[in-house]
C-alpha cells in the first residue's frame, strides 16, 4: 500500500511540474479530511459485514443543517454540535431500517439513498447554500500545539476506534459478526446492539466530516457527497478491509484514502477532467475485488492476507 | 433419585409449515449422561437449540430446577448454566482460540466506565483449559481458521468448560474426530457427569453411546419415540427404535 502511494506520487511528479510541491501536498491532505472520517466508519461497517451506500448524502444533510444554522447567524458552537447530532440521528434511521427492519444493508441503504437525495433537493430548493459566515471556519482553522484541528480530530477518532477494536469486547463482537452473524448470535453476542451502535458511530463520524466540509468550503451544493460512498468503499477495500467482513485495517484505510486522493489529484493535474474521477474509483474497486476473488482461489491467500 | 435439573414439557417447534418437533417431554438430570439418538432430520439439533436459547419453542415450556424459564437468546441460556457445543461449532474462524473461548462473556476491567479486555488473564485461563483437555494446541493466539477439525472441536469444548456449566450439551462432538480424540471426548463426558454436571450427547455412533450414556432417548420425525436406561436395552433394540422397525414405534406411529 505504502509502496503504491509512493509509486503514484513518483509517477505524477514526473508527469506534472505542479505535482511535487508543498502547496499541492497540502491540497491532497486537505481533500482527504472528510473521506478519512467517512472511511473510518465505512471500515467498521464493512468489517461487520455491513455497508452504507447512502453515507455521502448523510454528510450532505448534516452539512445543510450546519449551513442553515450558520446562515441564520447562529453560534458556531451550535453548528459544531449539529453535525455529529444529525449524523447520529440519521445513523439511527439507517440502523432502524437495516438492523431492526432486517433489510439487507446494501438494499436498505440504497433505498435510503433515494430518500435522502430527494430530501437534499427539497431542503435546498435547487439553490446552493453559499457565502456562509466564517465563524465556524475561524473556529476550526486554528492549531492546537502546532497541529491543525482537523488532523487532531482525525488522529483522536482513529485512536479511539483502534482502541475500541483491539482492546474492548466491542471489537471482538464486530469482527465475529462480520465472520458470521448466526455464529455470533449462537456465541451469545448481542448482535443487534453491536450492529445498531456501529451504524450510529458511522453516522457521527460522517457528521464530523460534514462540519469540516462546511468550515472549509463555506457553501453546500446540490451534489454534495454524491461520490463519497463510492470513494469510501474504494479506499477501505484498497486498504485491505474485507468486503465480506471479518477483517479490517485502520492504517490500510488511511493509506487507501491517501492513495485515492493522490490519484485523483494527479490525474487532474495531468489534464484528465474531474468528470472521470468516479471512473477511476470504480475501476479501482473492481480491480481490488477481482484481485481478491482470484487470490482467494490460490494457495497463497494467507501469505497475501498477512501482507495486506 | 434427585429432582431433574431441566424439564422440557410438550415442546414443539414449527418452521413455517414444517413441524420439526412435536410434543417432546424430557427430563435431564444432574450427574447423568443422556444420549439423544435419531435419524438425520429427526429434530435432535432443533431440540437442543431450544434448550440453548437459539430458537424459541413454538409451544411447550422449559423448567430449570422447577422454575419456568424463557430464553430469548443463547446468552440467557448460558446465564442459566447451559453450555452448548453446536453441531456447526459456532466458532469465529477469524478470531483467535483465546478470543473464541471467551467470546460473548469476555473478562474485562472497567476504566472510566469503558470495558477493556483482560487479554493476558483470558490467555492464561485458556492455556490451562487446553492443557486439561490435552488438546495439543500450543498457541492460544492462533486463529481458529487455521486449526484442524479436531482442534476446533477442542476449542468448542473449552468454551463449554469455561462456562462452568451445570448442563453441557454436545451435538455430534466426535463426528470429526480421530480415534484418540474421540476417546478423550468420551472420557470427558463421563468426567463432567462425575462432577455432577448434566450432559446431553447427540451421536450417530451407537457403540459410543452405550459406552458413556446412562439413559438413551430416541427421536423420530420430530417426536420422542422411546426412552430407555442404557442397562436395560441393547444395540439391536436401539437400532430398531431409530429406524422405526420396533413394534413400540409402529404402534405409536399408527395412533398419530
Ligand atoms: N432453521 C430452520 N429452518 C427451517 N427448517 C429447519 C431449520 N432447522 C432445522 N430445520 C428442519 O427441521 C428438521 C429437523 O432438523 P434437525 O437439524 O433438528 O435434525 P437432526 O436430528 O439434528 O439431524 P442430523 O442428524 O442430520 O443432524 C429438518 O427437516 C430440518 O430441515
Ligand atoms: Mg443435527
Amino acid at each position: 500500500m505504502l509502496v503504491a502511494c509512493l509509486l503514484a506520487i513518483a509517477i505524477f511528479s514526473v508527469a506534472s511540474p505542479h505535482y511535487a510541491t508543498p502547496g499541492n501536498a497540502v491540497t491532497v491532505l486537505r481533500n482527504s479530511v472528510e473521506l478519512l472520517l467517512i472511511g473510518l466508519g465505512m471500515t467498521l461497517l464493512l468489517a461487520m459485514g455491513g455497508i452504507d451506500v447512502s453515507i455521502g448524502i448523510v454528510m450532505g444533510l448534516a452539512a445543510i443543517a450546519i449551513g442553515r444554522i450558520l446562515g441564520a447567524d447562529g453560534s458556531p458552537y451550535v453548528a459544531l454540535v449539529a453535525g455529529p447530532l444529525v449524523g447520529a440521528l440519521l445513523g439511527c434511521v439507517t440502523a432502524a431500517v437495516v438492523v431492526q427492519g432486517r433489510v439487507p444493508a446494501i438494499v436498505g441503504t440504497l433505498g435510503l439513498l433515494g430518500v435522502y437525495r430527494t430530501a437534499v433537493f427539497a431542503l435546498l430548493g435547487g439553490q446552493w447554500l453559499s457565502g456562509l459566515p466564517s465563524s465556524l471556519t475561524d473556529l476550526l482553522a486554528t492549531t492546537v500545539l502546532g497541529i491543525p484541528v482537523p488532523a487532531l480530530v482525525i488522529a483522536v477518532a482513529y485512536l479511539t476506534v483502534w482502541l475500541a477494536l483491539r482492546r474492548t469486547p466491542y471489537g471482538l463482537h464486530l469482527l465475529a459478526i462480520g465472520n458470521s452473524e448466526e455464529k455470533a448470535r449462537l456465541s451469545g453476542i448481542p448482535v443487534i446492539k453491536v450492529r445498531f451502535l456501529t451504524f450510529v458511530i458511522s453516522g457521527v463520524l460522517t457528521g464530523i466530516a460534514a462540519t469540516f466540509y462546511v468550515a472549509t468550503y463555506r457553501n453546500v451544493e446540490m451534489s454534495i457527497g454524491s461520490t463519497s460512498a463510492l470513494d469510501a468503499i474504494a479506499a477501505v477495500i484498497l486498504g485491505g478491509t474485507s468486503i465480506l467482513g471479518g477483517r479490517c485495517s485502520l492504517l490500510g484505510t488511511v493509506l487507501g484514502v491517501l492513495l485515492l486522493r493522490i490519484l485523483q489529484n494527479g490525474l487532474l493535474l495531468i489534464g484528465v477532467p474531474s468528470l472521470w474521477q468516479p471512473v477511476v474509483t470504480g475501476v479501482l474497486i473492481i480491480g481490488v475485488l477481482g484481485f481478491e476473488a482470484v487470490s482467494n482461489r490460490l494457495p497463497l491467500t494467507r501469505f497475501q492476507r498477512a501482507r495486506a | 433419585m434427585t429432582a431433574p435439573f431441566l424439564v422440557a414439557r410438550n415442546i414443539a417447534k414449527r418452521f413455517g409449515a414444517l413441524t420439526a418437533l412435536a410434543d417432546v417431554d424430557l427430563e435431564i438430570r444432574s450427574g447423568e449422561v443422556l444420549a439423544l439418538l435419531g435419524d438425520n432430520g429427526a429434530g435432535k439439533s432443533t431440540f437442543i437449540k431450544i434448550l440453548a436459547g437459539a430458537h424459541p419453542p413454538s409451544d411447550g415450556e422449559l423448567l430449570i430446577e422447577g422454575n419456568a424459564v424463557a430464553f430469548s437468546s443463547p446468552k440467557d441460556a448460558a446465564a442459566s448454566g447451559i453450555a452448548t457445543i453446536f453441531q456447526e461449532l459456532a466458532l469465529s474462524e477469524n478470531l483467535s482460540i483465546a478470543e473464541n473461548v471467551f467470546l460473548g462473556r469476555e473478562l474485562k476491567r472497567s476504566i472510566f466506565g469503558i470495558p477493556f479486555l483482560k487479554r493476558a488473564e483470558m490467555r492464561q485461563r485458556v492455556d490451562g483449559l487446553l492443557q486439561e483437555l490435552d488438546a495439543h494446541i500450543s498457541d492460544p493466539e492462533a486463529p481458529v481458521g487455521s486449526l484442524s477439525g479436531g482442534q476446533r472441536q477442542a476449542v468448542a469444548i473449552c468454551r463449554a468448560l469455561n462456562l462452568n456449566a451445570r448442563l453441557v450439551i454436545m451435538d455430534e462432538p466426535t463426528a470429526a474426530l480421530a480415534v484418540a480424540e474421540t476417546r478423550k471426548v468420551l472420557a470427558l463426558t463421563r468426567r463432567l457427569a462425575g462432577r455432577g454436571c448434566a450432559v446431553v450427547l447427540i451421536s450417530h455412533n451407537i457403540s459410543e453411546v452405550f459406552e458413556v450414556a446412562d439413559r438413551i432417548v430416541v427421536f423420530r420425525r420430530g417426536r420422542k419415540v422411546a426412552e430407555r436406561l442404557a442397562t436395560e436395552t441393547n444395540h439391536e433394540e436401539v437400532v430398531s427404535l431409530i429406524t422405526g422397525a420396533h413394534p413400540d414405534v409402529r404402534a405409536l406411529e399408527k395412533t398419530n
